[in-house]
């Protein structure tokens, strides 16, 4: 699934009632839990280095009926129904939704892993061939559309097809597309079979990097039931690309009409596990029902209600008064968790696949900032300032994880580079004073540092940092979550200790990160040196690209290395499967921007049971409650 | 009476040209356009210029102006980059219940302040003053989100006696036949508004229990239930006249921390929603729609004051 996003900022909200309680983080034992139902297993948990609680084990066998309930919060709502979802729908909130219904071609997490689950996907792995330049894709044939078709590798090209229209109308049609990238790269796509599907490359590609970011995005349509444009309309060659225009124009106008979701016929042909059975306009609340003709795990259970919260507050008090099966618990909630688990709710989090920062501003060339941050002794210093263990202890009360670079050790994945693994920068002020003493600093904790041997030598500032140079910063960070204020707060706390000036200054996200951001706004290159506005969450193959290199689309501040840009390049371009590893090493150790922890998505459910994953899933923004089954406790 | 109507009609339509102006200024200095926080931080160069083209971004700001009054004009207020609906229909969603929330609050509130005020300003300086006025600055101190917790944790998730969230029915039909699930949040509402309007309405009591004519009618021999009622409440009505104007642009907006608490989706979560992910057309329709509530709830004011003060003329 393509799911390359910034993290989700949540609405502020108040303080609940009830004293504090901090919870300590808990989990020392190897990932576990399988797929597959059934088994009567009582008693066992599964835990997971960096979890927060622990996934228990299927409890019971699976019992037809009942009714699964689960939260959708203000600004999480699909919005979108088809999937080619236009950028100002694209969330992974809506996908979740359009996923229930119609099955994207290669599924990822398995659990909370960050890799494709082959038995959740509709084809096998793809093969390359050619260089690189060719992949088979073999699809199964036991997935069929609610309307009796197979799913076959005709509906693979129809939305590819339908993405060509899309992206070629407007741009902004596709969230996920970025000009250059899948489908721009991709020469040509035919069915040699009925369920073979074999795409030429403009050129070769590493083949992790191509599977993982453009393969995942690809979500099969009914090509027989909707290659029409309008409604009873006659049925259309979808490869000729007038049609193919038609039909998108019709299906995007369909779209618009949230009243008709539920009703319109189009969307009643599904190959998810779920029918879509209402569909509030008002709330985007919605009902669904297990679609009979799903070619994976059947749902045993009679209704999926989605019930719209206008606040996070407003969600765990519904847990609180045991009215939803699951939801999720903000970090404000936490202290609350007794409460939540006297009513018998199970309790798990851990973090979704990407990282925090605060970005450095490499162009402002303010008071020669951009020579000061340029040097990465001086890099270190500030990496040796933050305290991580004290956010995650503080700020995200222990439900989140210390990261050090672009992939970090917690989630766990194939690509975390082994100085990730710790801390290379271990909070103290002690190393942060050595590195700027033993370079020419004269060090005044509380007061001011200032340079004192000017000069581009091993023991001087560096070059272009005159005699008297002062360190002031201004961070501006994002309001919402407050975590970002704690972040940048310690961060300045510390820095005083070494005589360094923080100046944190809050602002709100959408401010920050269009007026704060070197690709966007080049205009105040030289208003900000520092920004804090969250992170992002990565794809299964967590590269850098556009975020690190230099003209990355949201290179926000600027960074520019001639090894990273090769090293990023490689990840996407070479066949080295150990590319994004390597890119990741230098990232961390160079330190393009200061890592921040990684906040743990936390889900609470109860009177639900399944496979431990299908819960552990939840974490990455994965859902499949087809897997679960009421237990009415 | 007509040339005032008209003439506080041609100033209006002057405010609220003046109201949509501003604001659309405002909104375009502060971001020209909204396509980075609708599209998010990695929305490509290209998706951010196709964007802002086909919703006219990219045009000389007078010609969006223009383009946007004569949208108004035919009232199309454009759609929701982030909700996928016309406004209008977001607006039709919302509005009824958010009205009703807000409608019923002031209503009891009133019903509740008028006579409390009265008794206040008769039995000043008595045991039950001092009592129900540290009531009243103990309420209006409170946060309405700190009421609002503390009537869901006792009476829905404790004592189990109304629900922990307000209707969730679509219509206004569909919440007046829930009564009990809007018990909580209206009284979250009406506690914080009665201090409020309780407090004026004493001090305005007070000063007229001190006029001649209240001396007179009691000298007359009228009951006292009479001399109040007939005589004091009329005339100590008029601040709560003026008050209740005012508080119509509080149909649309005032309730935004109750809507969230309660999850009962209405204008102020609306907006407040589209502030965040600057959903432009409907800041704009939001801000018009408020401006014209403002304008009509002060005209409403000055005309009901004719009613209840002989001694008032519009001119």
């Amino acid at each position: 699934m393509g799911r390359s996003i910034v993290r989700r900022v949540r609405l502020p909200f108040v303080a609940v009632l009830a004293g504090a309680l901090v919870l300590a983080a808990c989990g020392s034992s190897s990932s576990g839990g399988g797929k597959g139902g059934g088994g009567g297993n009582t008693g066992n948990t599964s835990t997971t280095a960096g979890a927060y609680g622990t996934l228990p084990a299927q409890v019971g066998t699976p019992k037809p009926g009942g009714t699964v309930s689960y939260g959708i919060e203000a600004g999480s709502q699909p919005t979108y129904i088809m999937p080619i979802t236009p950028g100002a729908d694209s969330s992974v909130y809506d996908a979740s939704f359009q996923y229930l219904l119609y099955r994207p071609l290669y599924w990822t997490p398995e659990g909370n892993r960050a890799i494709i689950d082959p038995d959740l996907s509709l084809a096998a792995l793809p093969v390359y061939s050619n260089g690189g330049k060719t992949i088979t894709i073999n699809m199964k044939q036991t997935y069929k559309w609610s309307d009796g078709k197979p799913v076959d590798a005709q509906d693979v090209l129809f939305w590819i097809d339908e993405l060509r229209a899309a992206v070629r109308e407007n741009p902004a049609n596709f969230g996920n597309y970025t000009k250059g990238n899948f489908p721009d790269n991709v020469v040509s796509a035919t069915a040699p079979s009925t369920y073979q599907v074999v795409l030429t490359l403009k050129r070769s590609y590493n083949p992790n990097w191509y599977t993982d970011t453009q393969l995942n995005i690809i979500s099969p349509l009914p090509s027989t039931a909707w290659n029409i444009a309008s409604t009873g309309g006659p049925h259309l060659d979808f490869t000729n690309p007038a049609n193919a225009k038609k039909i998108y124009d019709y299906l995007n106008a369909q779209s618009k009409k949230v009243a008709t979701y539920a009703t319109n016929p189009l969307w009643q042909v599904v190959d998810g596990p779920f029918k879509l059975t209402s569909f509030s306009a008002t709330t985007d609340a919605n009902t669904m029902v297990p679609n009979p003709t799903y070619g994976g795990q059947k749902p045993v259970f009679s209704t999926l209600k989605a019930e719209y919260f206008a606040s996070s507050t407003a969600e765990f008090n519904a847990m609180l008064a045991g009215k939803l099966s699951v939801g999720e618990v903000p970090a404000d909630d936490l202290p609350q968790l007794p409460r939540l688990k006297s009513q018998g709710y199970n309790v798990y989090g851990y973090p979704d696949l990407g990282f925090g920062y605060i970005v450095f501003n490499f162009k402002d060339t303010t008071d020669n900032w951009d020579k000061i941050v340029g040097q990465l002794y001086f890099r270190q210093a500030l990496a040796h300032l933050e305290d991580q263990a004290a956010i995650v202890h503080g700020a995200f009360h222990d439900a989140a994880a210390q990261d050090y670079g672009p992939v970090p050790a917690v989630p766990a994945t194939a690509y975390v580079p082994s100085n990730a693994a710790t801390n290379p920068y271990p909070f103290s002020v002690a190393d942060a004073s050595k590195l700027l003493s033993s370079h020419g600093w004269k060090v005044v904790p509380n007061g001011t540092t200032t340079c004192v041997s000017p000069g581009s030598g091993p023991t001087n500032c560096g070059a272009g940092i005159p005699a008297g140079q002062k360190i002031s910063i201004t961070i501006p960070y994002t309001n919402d979550p407050p975590v970002a204020g704690q972040e940048t707060t310690q961060l300045a706390s510390a820095a005083k200790q070494v005589g360094i000036n923080i100046t944190p200054v809050a602002k709100t996200f959408n401010y920050i990160v269009s007026q704060y951001a070197d690709p966007s706004a080049p205009q105040n290159d030289n208003k900000w040196q520092m920004e804090n506005f969250g992170g992002f969450s990565t794809d299964i193959y967590p590269t850098t690209d556009e975020i690190f290199n230099s003209g990355g689309s949201f290179n926000q501040g600027g960074y520019d290395s001639t090894e990273a840009n090769t090293l990023i390049k490689n990840s996407k371009f070479s066949s080295d499967p150990n590319a994004v590893e390597k890119e990741a090493s230098y990232l961390t150790q160079n330190l393009p921007a200061l890592f921040t922890p990684n906040e743990d998505r936390i889900y609470a459910w109860k009177g639900v049971s399944g496979p431990p994953d299908s819960f552990a899933n939840l974490t990455q923004f994965a859902f499949t409650p087809e897997f679960w089954f009421v237990t009415g406790k | 009476m007509i040339a005032y109507l008209l003439r506080r009609f041609l100033s209006a339509i002057i405010v609220i040209i003046g109201i949509m102006l501003v604001t659309f200024t405002m909104l375009h200095i502060i971001s020209p356009s909204p396509a980075r926080a609708v599209l998010g931080i990695k929305a490509s160069p290209a998706q951010i210029a196709g964007f802002n083209h086909a919703h006219g971004y990219d045009r000389p700001l007078p010609q969006q102006f223009l383009t946007y009054m004569n949208q108004t004009l035919h009232l199309n207020f454009g759609f929701s980059f982030k909700l996928n609906q016309s406004v209008t229909d977001l607006f039709k969603e919302n509005a009824g219940r958010s009205a009703l929330l807000s409608g019923v609050s002031v209503t009891i509130a009133v019903l509740i302040a008028v006579p409390l005020g009265i008794f206040q300003a008769v039995k000043r300086n008595s045991v039950a003053d001092y009592t129900l006025t540290a009531v009243s600055f103990t309420l209006y101190s409170m946060p309405i989100f700190f009421i609002s917790l503390v009537l869901i944790d006792i009476f829905a998730l404790h004592l189990h006696v109304f629900p922990f969230e307000a209707s969730q029915a679509t219509t206004v039909v569909g919440v007046l036949k829930n009564p009990r699930s809007m018990v909580l949040p209206v009284a979250s509402l009406v506690a914080l508004s009665v201090a409020g309007y309780s407090r004026y309405m004493r001090s305005s009591a007070l000063d007229n229990l001190a006029q001649d004519y209240i001396k007179v009618a009691r000298a007359k021999g009228l009951s006292e239930r009479a001399v109040l009622w007939r005589h004091l409440v009329r005339n100590s009505s008029l601040p709560m006249v003026t008050l209740i104007g005012l508080s119509i642009p509080d149909l649309l907006a005032g309730n935004l921390i109750t809507e969230q608490v309660f999850n009962y989706p209405g204008l102020g979560l609306l907006f407040f929603n589209s502030l965040g992910t600057e959903d432009y057309p409907i800041l704009l329709a939001y801000t018009l729609v408020g401006g014209i509530l403002v304008v009509l709830g002060n005209l409403i004011a000055d005309i009901a004051l004719t009613f209840t003060d002989p001694r008032i003329r519009l001119t």
